[in-house]
């Protein structure tokens, strides 16, 4: 079911992207090849740099593959922020608890990470298919509750010893870091998983009928009825795997970025993921590229100040205008000109 | 007004919609005729501005239009009736009137405008209250009052596409006057339909389309015989008397006192043979597509199909179809490949996606689908919807619900999709389907439940009814 039409149209209106992102930075000025060198150096160019980048990449490739399911089953699962929370709360919970100590708290976190994330998404759900509020409204309140919930944690029951301040908790014990190997803390275990959660899903989604049922679900509540499934169900369960596996974006950032529990745990990733899935139209593949894209830059955004004296907000228009000119790509579908074009020039 | 359409082409992938269409119009109803997937709402949606053609032009009245925009069309004096009424169902007829009228100014004087609209309701003998909220009128009142919206507009051309297969014979009628009227008065109207009778009844000249090309320009008075030979390959269509099985098992129907329309009677079961079909007749806007849909999902009423033993069937054994396709029935981004996955791999984990095409396949080739696996179900034309609808019935004993299953569908297809329903009397618990077309159900049924509103007026054996009966129990007349 690999579709490679869908690939090179994408790979297309990636290169005319780029070449719009290209032209902005000259309007504003600024040149785009310092700006792009700069991206690069900072996020790749050492090992150190590569995982940071990794370490960005982690949550913002997992909470948008949370999406993907949610998105599948036409769901605007816009809790995917609170979902992420919760599962940092998960980790923490753990970390903080007498397990911390041993070493076989991290998997043990994981399981409380999935468990609280994949819980907030649930009520998502169940607001939607038993109160039938509307996803978009309820994930945005469940949001603010479990920014709540965080901001309460730090400066109330979890508080540094002494001071209660919104800084964070204090550090978690080391055998509560994400497990690295190697001088520069390569973390494979989180790598492992998460290329495991891609595999798994993308055999989800295209060979079982889970995959099908939530996207036929997504298309048309109406006609599941008479397929003999019920679309609440499986918008339960999109839910509830989204929930889960953006609790695990929770716990990397926990116990892998911050080592300690801060108010703004989520990064805001989880809405930067909303743009990715809605960007790579829950293109399982095409999502984990551009994470990838995405954590590059907002890694090596930061060296702009350093080395070009840029403020860092340059990234905020970067971002802006790859997302902004690729919907507005997608809409207008020029990429099959340029495709038919570019076949009919090898032909001859 | 003179509307000269030349060397239109339109083609979507491989599919050549429309092929150098050319035709000039300048008074009176002109038919445009064809079978399902001849090109006929491609056309339509060129002219009305829906759809942007490849090559070709429209010109009125000696100059050329900007295509591929409603608005132009509009203003243009182009206007669209649609095959269902699209209106907005919560306002009032005035408010409807208000929000379509085309004129760019911020204030309007609503006194002028009401006063303007009741002189063409006049005209045309409308006889509704302005303040009538749109979702309280029949069908064909809201295609009445959409036409006069139309005119309002100035709309010189107005087109029709298949607009009586919505409605009852009255309002046919309605409607037919309305139009004849509206000719007089020197509007070009366009009407699309494959039903012969009513373009004998009202068009004075007509175009034939066939597989996107016009083939033939026609003129009253029509010769049906050569008007069917030409929109079909056969002239006419042979039908097989087939025999059938006899079968023996059972299936009860317990009727609900409430469904029924003499207020002294009790719940009375009924017993029937496996194979049978019944025909629920009944006007458009009556409950017989209720009835139907309420023995899949029991919420209308109480009336049950149950096994002989009184117990009722699994789910499963249901094979529900709805009348509107990609409202109810199916999922307009999900490709054909992947319906049959949804429809024949239901109780599996895994897909096995190469027994699902090798399926697909021959569901495609067994019910003369003409489409793409690849296809999503917006891409495909309405008959062939109908036709992916019915290749989706399960391969196993069934119980087969099925609301309007040729709606929309010419002669010829209608038939075919009649033969393979009728082969599975062999195999099925019954057939049940809802129709408006009393021939349709005259033709086909054993077995006809007469719905008038929402009571079942009769229940008895075609062989102890007649046509005028049914006609009389659905008009409610007893």
């Amino acid at each position: 079911m690999f579709d490679f039409d869908n690939l090179k149209i994408n790979l297309i209106r990636l290169i005319l992207t780029l070449l719009i992102i290209f032209f902005t930075l000259i309007f504003f000025g600024i040149s785009p090849f310092e700006v792009f060198e700069s991206i690069i150096y900072g996020s790749l160019s050492s090992e150190s740099k590569f995982i940071r980048t990794l370490m960005v990449w982690a949550p913002i490739s997992l909470a948008s593959l949370a999406l993907i399911y949610t998105f599948s089953a036409g769901m605007w699962n816009i809790g995917i922020e609170g979902q992420i929370i919760m599962g940092a709360v998960g980790a923490t919970f753990i970390a903080r608890s007498f397990l911390g100590e041993y070493l076989i708290s991290p998997y043990i976190q994981i399981l409380f990470a999935m468990l609280f994330g994949g819980f907030w998404g649930l009520l998502s759900a169940l607001l939607k298919v038993k109160g039938n509020v509307h996803e978009i409204f309820s994930g945005l309140g469940l949001d603010f509750v479990a920014s709540g919930i965080i901001i309460f944690l730090i400066i109330g029951p979890w508080k540094r010893d002494g001071i209660a301040s919104t800084g964070g908790t204090d550090l978690f014990h080391k055998s509560s870091w994400v497990p690295t190997i190697g001088s520069y803390n390569f973390p494979l275990m989180l790598i492992l998983i998460i290329l495991f959660l891609y595999l798994i899903s993308y055999v989800v989604l295209n060979f079982t009928s889970l995959g099908i049922k939530l996207k036929a679900t997504g298309i048309n509540v109406l006609a599941t009825e008479r397929f003999y499934f019920k679309s609440d169900k499986y918008i339960i369960f999109s839910y509830l795997i989204a929930g889960s596996i953006a609790g695990i974006a929770g716990f990397s950032q926990a116990s892998g970025a911050y080592h300690k529990l801060v108010p703004s745990i989520s990064g805001g990733f989880g809405f930067l993921s909303i743009l990715i899935v809605l960007i790579s139209s829950k293109n399982i593949y095409f999502s984990f590229i551009l994470s990838f894209m995405f954590s590059i830059l907002i890694v090596g955004g930061s060296q702009l100040q350093i080395r070009l004296g840029l403020d860092n907000s340059i990234i905020g228009i970067i971002q802006a205008t790859f997302v902004l000119s690729w919907l507005i790509l997608q809409r207008i579908k020029i990429e099959n000109k340029i495709l038919q074009k570019i076949s009919g020039m090898f032909y001859k | 007004m003179k509307i000269q359409i030349k060397n239109l082409s339109k083609s979507f992938g491989d599919l050549q919609a429309n092929k150098n269409i050319t035709l000039s119009l300048n008074s009176g109803i002109h038919a445009l005729l064809g079978e399902n997937g001849a090109g006929k709402s491609t056309l339509v949606k060129i002219i009305s501005g829906q759809l942007s053609p490849d090559s070709g032009e429209i010109i009125i009245n000696g100059e050329n239009i900007g295509l591929g925009s409603a608005k132009d069309s509009i203003k243009n004096g182009i206007g669209l009736l649609n095959q269902d009424p699209l209106d907005f169902s919560n306002l009032s007829i005035l408010e409807s009137f208000l929000v379509g009228i085309n004129e760019n100014k911020p204030f309007r004087k609503i006194e002028i405008i009401k006063a303007k609209i009741l002189d063409l309701f006049e005209i045309y003998s409308i006889d509704i209250e302005l303040s009538t909220k749109t979702n309280s009128l029949s069908i064909g009142e809201r295609q009445q009052i959409e036409l006069i919206r139309l005119l309002y507009n100035g709309a010189k051309l107005i087109i029709l596409d298949e607009p009586t297969s919505a409605f009852s014979l009255d309002q046919k009628k309605m409607i037919f006057e309305t139009l004849k009227k509206l000719s007089d008065e020197g509007i070009i109207i366009i009407f699309v339909s494959h039903k012969l009778d009513e373009i004998f009844e009202i068009c004075e000249t007509g175009s034939i389309l066939k597989a996107g090309e016009l083939i033939e320009s026609i003129a009253k008075p029509f010769d049906s015989k050569k008007i069917l030979s030409k929109m079909f390959e056969t002239a006419e269509f042979h039908k097989t008397e087939k025999k059938y099985l006899e079968r023996v098992n059972k299936f009860k129907i317990i009727f609900s006192k409430s469904d029924l329309f003499y207020e002294n009677r009790t719940d009375f079961v009924k017993d029937y043979t496996f194979g049978n079909v019944i025909g629920i007749a009944g006007l458009q806007g009556s409950s017989n597509d209720k009835f139907i849909k309420n023995f899949f999902s029991n919420e209308f009423s109480e009336t049950r199909i149950l096994n002989e033993f009184g117990n009722p069937f699994k789910i499963e054994n249901y094979y529900y179809m709805p009348a509107d396709r990609l409202e109810r029935g199916l999922f307009k981004d999900l490709n054909l490949l992947e319906h049959y996955a949804l429809a024949f791999s239901l109780n599996k984990t895994f897909l096995d996606w190469k027994i699902i095409k090798q399926t697909a396949k021959n569901k495609i080739f067994k019910y003369n689908i003409k489409s793409n696996l690849n296809n999503s179900l917006s891409e495909l034309s309405g008959g062939n919807q109908q036709r992916v609808m019915l290749s989706l019935m399960p391969d196993n004993e069934s119980i087969l619900l099925l609301e309007q299953p040729t709606r929309g569908l010419d002669y010829n297809s209608a038939n075919k999709i009649w033969e393979m329903i009728l082969e599975r009397k062999n195999n099925d618990i019954a057939i049940l389907f809802s129709s408006t077309d009393i021939d349709e159900i005259w033709e086909y049924s054993d077995i006809i439940f007469s719905v008038s509103g929402s009571k079942i007026m009769d229940i008895s054996y075609k062989d102890n009814l007649t046509k005028e009966t049914i006609i009389k129990y659905i008009s409610g007349l007893v």
